[in-house]
């Protein structure tokens, strides 16, 4: 680890500097948008349910 | 719109937490002080010194080479070594310029720069070879702490350095897992003091269902973050085997719940396995690491971040990232228990 | 039963289900032996893995997994109360609470007998080389301390898986996590003893241990009522 850590450019440093930190904000970003995206989307496919749902059960005819 | 309103909250704060934790750079730190294997006459006093090369990390010496000042201090004795020349941003060559009787073998190293400002490494000198004279005393050299002259950064910390940055995953991950399964906690003494309402059972499931998943992760988070530190995977701690055992007894709480086919009995059976686990998850990760040996930060005391670890600039990113990893795991929490509701309904349908 | 029953005080009702518990435990002397020569058999079949050349880590980690595992296997058994229809009689005669105690004083009796039990076959197979008479006199004072806080813990999950009606497999997969914490104190004391520290330095182990047992003791006595409801 330290081999690799003294190799890197020093101004920079070597987690920023060699870019591996944009691939993994790159990643986490992806990551956490898909999970918002889904939960936004299991939001309104609950509401719809639900809706759906209290709609049945006002109407008893069904 | 007020229920949109947190979400999104949520959700911008954890960008702003992932962006400033992943690009905003490490401040320099010093790595080593090693001996060379080589003597050279120095040009100010007229005899051969030890020469000594000094790393840095992150460092910018390069910048302003001449301005380099480097100390060695034991208690309140300091010196002044000859800095040879400065070989790139983050090496340099040093004279051991110290004579021959000292009043101790281990010494701090210091360095002073317009730009990193004043770094330390310490005990980063031992000097064996030395007459060991503890009344040994010279004239301290000129030494002003310098603030450095720096950007927005992480603190650098032995050890730790890059992975600084998991501070704002690990530690939330817990805390979020904690409030996930303090939910879970009330919501069962509420369900045993008016058993008649299951939704407070629903809630407990989506808590603790939630709350697992935050806890896995801090696990994970938590293994990586010990594999860089202390070399290894998983090491015998109070605080990691606290929390494994956390884990697991929630894991209990989940094939509880699938053993019962009665539904209200399952809702009162869990509900008093959810108070016990509870109770030792309180005991095993906020009592127990207080008194134990730890390797955890903050052993012996404290089982998470001393104070004066955290900085301004980590503390920028740090409450933000809690609010937010707790506004997601309350999101997370919400719909789960919205889709159990729904499913009890599509259920309970003629 | 029932007229003598629920005339009486709390405290003679506890009295006689304690007793109650251990006659019935005597009449079916099966259970008992089971116990005896489950632990037995444990410890002899350590003295072969290990044998008699068992370091005092190794004495130390085996003494406390035979301990917990034998505990396990006390509790295993299904009380005659775990049935629907007595559980109902006994409801009507006297208070949940009263009964847990009771079988957490059995379950306590039983698993300190058979600490010691358990004390005196490793020294006799595995060798009591690795400490002198007090030391395994605080050795076993540990014993008998994590035997009663395993005693209060299992009574109340067994209670619980017996009535969720899973039998003993529930028991052993709530058990087992739960039981760590407590292990982990034992074992901690158990290697102070045996590397020859002071009692006095490693004490406030016992002192956890009392506290977990109390702390367990009283939350199954406020929550069993819970489980009792129909």
């Amino acid at each position: 680890m330290m081999f690799i850590l003294l190799q890197t450019n020093p101004l920079e440093g070597w987690f920023i500097g060699s870019g591996k930190a944009y691939v993994v904000v790159g990643v986490a970003c992806v990551i956490f948008i898909g999970m918002a995206w889904w939960l936004l989307r299991a939001e309104n496919r609950l509401s719809k349910m639900e809706e759906l749902l209290n709609s049945k059960k006002n109407a008893p005819s069904d | 719109m007020k229920n949109t309103l947190w979400k999104a909250l949520g959700i911008l704060l954890l960008a702003y937490v992932f962006a400033i934790t992943f690009l905003v750079p490490l401040g320099p730190g010093l790595l080593e002080f090693q001996n060379v294997e080589r003597v050279i006459s120095s040009s100010t006093e007229n005899r051969s010194v030890p020469e000594y090369q000094l790393i840095g990390y992150g460092t910018h010496w390069d910048d302003d080479p001449d301005a380099l000042q480097v100390f060695v201090k034991s208690k309140s004795q300091l010196a002044a070594l000859e800095v040879i020349r400065v070989d790139d941003a983050n090496h340099a060559t040093v004279g051991l310029t110290l004579p021959y009787s000292l009043p101790a073998k281990s010494w701090n190293v210091l360095i002073n720069h317009p730009i990193d400002g004043t770094l330390l490494l310490e005990n980063g000198l031992f000097l064996s070879d030395r007459f060991i004279d503890a009344q040994a005393t010279w004239p301290a050299p000129s030494f002003v702490e310098h603030p450095g002259n720096l950007g927005f950064h992480f603190p650098y910390q032995p050890r730790i350095i890059e992975t600084i940055r998991n501070l704002m995953l690990h530690v939330p991950l817990w805390f979020t897992m904690f409030l996930l399964m303090g939910i879970g906690f009330v919501s069962s003494i509420k369900l045993l003091s008016n058993p008649r309402n299951q939704l407070d059972d629903q809630r407990a499931e989506a808590s603790v269902q939630v709350g697992l998943w935050f806890g896995v992760l801090g696990l994970l988070t938590g293994s990586l973050w010990a594999r860089f530190t202390w070399g290894a995977w998983w090491v015998d701690d109070p605080q990691l085997n606290g929390a494994l055992v956390t884990v697991l007894v929630y894991s209990g709480y989940m094939v509880l719940r699938q053993a019962v086919e009665d539904e209200r009995l399952r809702s009162r059976l869990s509900a008093v396995y959810n108070l016990f686990a509870f109770v030792i998850l309180v005991i095993l990760l906020m009592v127990l690491p207080r008194f134990s040996e730890s390797l955890h930060p903050g052993k012996g005391g404290n089982p998470g971040f001393n104070t004066y670890d955290l900085n301004s600039a980590l503390r920028a990113v740090f409450y933000p990232a809690i609010i937010g990893w707790m506004l997601l795991g309350i999101w997370m929490y919400l719909v789960t228990l919205r889709m159990k509701r729904v499913n009890r309904q599509i259920e309970l349908l003629p | 039963m029932s007229e003598r029953m629920s005339r009486s005080s709390a405290w003679s009702r506890y009295r006689f289900l304690t007793a109650h518990a251990f006659r019935m435990e005597w009449r079916q002397k099966h259970g008992l032996a089971g116990l005896l020569l489950f632990a037995l058999a444990s410890v002899y079949a350590c003295y072969q893995v290990a044998g008699g050349r068992a370091s005092s880590e190794t004495w130390n980690a085996l003494a406390w997994v035979v301990l917990m595992f034998s505990a396990f296997n006390a509790v295993a058994k299904p009380w005659p109360e775990d049935s629907e229809a007595m559980r109902k009689y006994l409801k009507t005669t006297l208070r949940p609470g009263e009964w847990i105690l009771a079988r957490m004083t059995f379950y306590s009796a039983i698993l300190s007998a058979l600490s010691v039990l358990i004390f005196l076959s490793f020294t006799l197979f595995l060798g009591s080389e690795h400490f002198n008479p007090r030391q395994g006199l605080s050795f076993l004072l540990g014993l008998e301390c994590t035997a009663l806080a395993f005693a209060s813990l299992l009574s109340v999950l067994s209670a619980i898986a017996s009535r969720a009606g899973a039998g003993f497999g529930l028991t052993a997969v709530l058990g087992l996590p739960l039981i760590i914490p407590i292990v982990l104190i034992s074992t901690r004391y158990g290697t102070d003893i045996l590397k020859g520290i002071l009692w006095i330095d490693t004490a406030h182990h016992l002192l956890f241990l009392a506290a977990l047992t109390g702390g367990i003791g009283a939350l199954g006595f406020i929550l069993f009522p819970y489980l009792w409801r129909d």
